[in-house]
């Protein structure tokens, strides 16, 4: 395995931001699954638009592009069309891919571009302050919400599924050996693969909902995945979290994986098939 | 114990087919006309676990518990088992041990002591008691005839030599046992067991898989924000922030190279290699080849 330093732009380290936050976590692993795939540096495009999580293809030694606001799937959707040798990957957050930049992410995945969007969803807005988001739970603290979140909040996978996305995915920054392997698995995919990677925000939400740091906020996101709930819970680091007190259990892993014609024929499914 | 009746103990690991060895054995030994009881123990087994069975067979037998000092043969399919064991086997038994090593979790762990742990093999052990000692390595043979599940169908060829019954009854009751498909296979394995010569063996307990010393941590101040998540998600308690927030390295030496850190840091700050040097472990002599 290659050290994951030679996919870093090391001069541009360290980067940008909050001590404690998982997007970090969820780039070394996206790296790791790039890794794995031994995709040539040259022939991987990260595109971004605005947001915490779109900074991270500042620090990647890809080539990048860094667009507007909500607009990445649209910036993919070019860049795929003009230059079909390339691996196309959307590094998204939940306010830039599911408010801001909705209609373009639907829209990508009913055509089932052979693109892979990553959608990091913290919950909240951080780069702007920390204010309630399409994803921030009903609830919820945050600073446009002093007395919770009465607003529903979206389900960025159920909303992809309707939407026509042919590989969805959900994975917990908590879990970074399954988020390699579901990446590794949608990066693979032909046609447009959409991963929510549960992330964090322990400067925003975790301090206004009291949830904690870091450490704090990988467990909180762990103990809301049903499947790891009990066995953290008796793990060392999460013993003040009170299991209660967290929402409901999200299912994650792969939730949708189907084989169906790619737009414009970029790569025929034929050929993914034999 | 009943009269005239002889004692078997079979001892191993969870999913090396300890029982079903045994199985085996009973019905090799009913065929023969003999009065048989078997009785097994596999509490923790699907874990690595220790799995034992006993049985006695004679003319009449009442209990399949076979007494300490009084077995005929032990079959140990790892190499602590047949440690374990060897106290049941009487005064010039047989012991029939696979000198293949599967050191449980627990043992690895403890990573600084687990060479007192795990038992190293000791000869002496089994001449002062004037055994018999058959020691092979039953899963390499599997493995050469392309199944290493075949392993248990090695060891009962060897058992067989010390167990008085027509070797017919042993091909048919592994013929009638074993998964279908398997019976060609299990039956040149019992073949090869039953010619087997000893085998060579270390001299130590070799070196379990994945643990050769502490694993070397490397920070870089530059890029940690002491975030703190590494140090609370350490199994080994290797690393704490100080008052000054500042990550530092509390026990370099019982670090295990788990990489959980590694994984988790989001500041790309900690780097785990393996020991720069392997560990010294002692079992130099293996490597030579040298025997008991």
């Amino acid at each position: 395995m290659t050290d994951v330093k030679t996919y870093l732009r090391e001069w541009a380290m360290p980067h940008v931001l909050c001590p404690g936050c998982a997007h970090g976590i969820v780039l070394r692993s996206f790296l790791n699954a790039v890794d794995q795939l031994q995709i040539d540096q040259d022939k991987l495009a990260m595109v971004a638009g605005i947001g915490c999580s779109s900074r991270l293809v500042g620090y990647v030694d890809f080539c990048t592009l860094h667009g507007t606001h909500g607009r990445a799937p649209a910036f993919a959707t070019g860049l795929k069309l003009a230059r079909p040798d390339l691996k196309v990957v959307v590094v998204t957050g939940d306010g830039d891919a599911l408010a801001i930049g909705g209609n373009h992410l639907i829209h990508a995945a009913r055509r089932n571009i052979d693109i892979t969007v990553l959608l990091l969803n913290n919950s909240i807005y951080g780069m702007t302050g920390g204010q309630a988001a399409p994803t921030t739970p009903e609830g919820a603290l945050a600073s446009t919400t002093p007395a919770g979140n009465t607003e529903p909040n979206f389900d960025a996978c159920k909303l992809l599924m309707g939407a026509g996305a042919s590989f969805v995915a959900r994975v917990l920054a908590a879990n970074p050996m399954d988020m390699t392997k579901v990446m590794a698995d949608g990066l693979d995919h032909p046609g447009f693969s959409f991963i929510e990677v549960i992330s964090d925000c322990p400067e925003y939400f975790g301090r206004y909902n009291k949830v904690g740091g870091g450490a704090e906020m990988l467990t909180w996101m762990s103990v809301r995945d049903e499947g790891v709930a009990g066995p953290l819970a008796e793990k060392r680091f999460v013993n003040h979290i009170p299991i209660e007190s967290v929402p409901s259990g999200m299912e994650t892993g792969v939730l949708q994986r189907e084989i169906r014609p790619v737009y414009a024929g970029v790569r025929k499914v034929e050929d993914h098939e034999s | 114990m009943s009269e005239g009746s002889q004692g078997l103990l079979l001892a191993g690991v969870g999913g090396q087919g300890v029982i079903l060895a045994s199985m085996i054995v009973a019905d090799a030994l009913m065929r023969a006309g003999h009065d048989v009881k078997q009785s097994e123990v596999h509490g923790m087994a699907q874990r690595g676990g220790s799995v034992f069975s006993h049985i006695r067979w004679g003319e009449r037998v009442d209990s399949p518990l076979v007494p300490l000092g009084s077995a005929e043969v032990l079959a140990a399919f790892e190499w602590a088992e047949a440690v374990r064991w060897v106290e049941y086997v009487r005064d010039g038994g047989a012991v029939v041990a696979d000198v293949r090593t599967i050191v449980p979790p627990g043992a690895c762990n403890d990573h600084r002591s687990w060479l007192r742990r795990y038992p190293g093999i000791d000869g002496e052990l089994f001449d002062s008691r004037h055994l018999k000692t058959r020691l092979i390595d039953a899963t390499a043979t599997a493995e050469e005839l392309g199944n290493v599940r075949a392993a248990n169908s090695v060891i009962l060829g060897t058992v067989a030599a010390f167990i008085d019954i027509d070797n017919k009854h042993w091909e048919a009751a592994i013929a009638h046992l074993v998964p279908k498909g398997t019976e060609e296979i299990n039956l040149a394995a019992f073949r090869i067991g039953r010619d087997v010569a000893e085998a060579r063996v270390p001299q130590t307990a070799p070196d379990p898989e994945g643990f050769s010393g502490p694993h070397q941590i490397e920070i870089n101040h530059v890029w940690c924000k002491g975030c703190d998540i590494c140090s609370r998600v350490c199994p080994e308690y290797c690393l704490a922030v100080d008052v000054d927030g500042k990550l530092t390295i509390i026990d370099a030496e019982a670090c295990t190279g788990c990489k959980l850190c590694e994984a988790l840091c989001p500041d790309f700050a900690i780097e785990i290699s393996a020991p720069r040097e392997p560990a010294v472990v002692g079992n130099q002599a293996a490597a030579d080849g040298s025997t008991l």
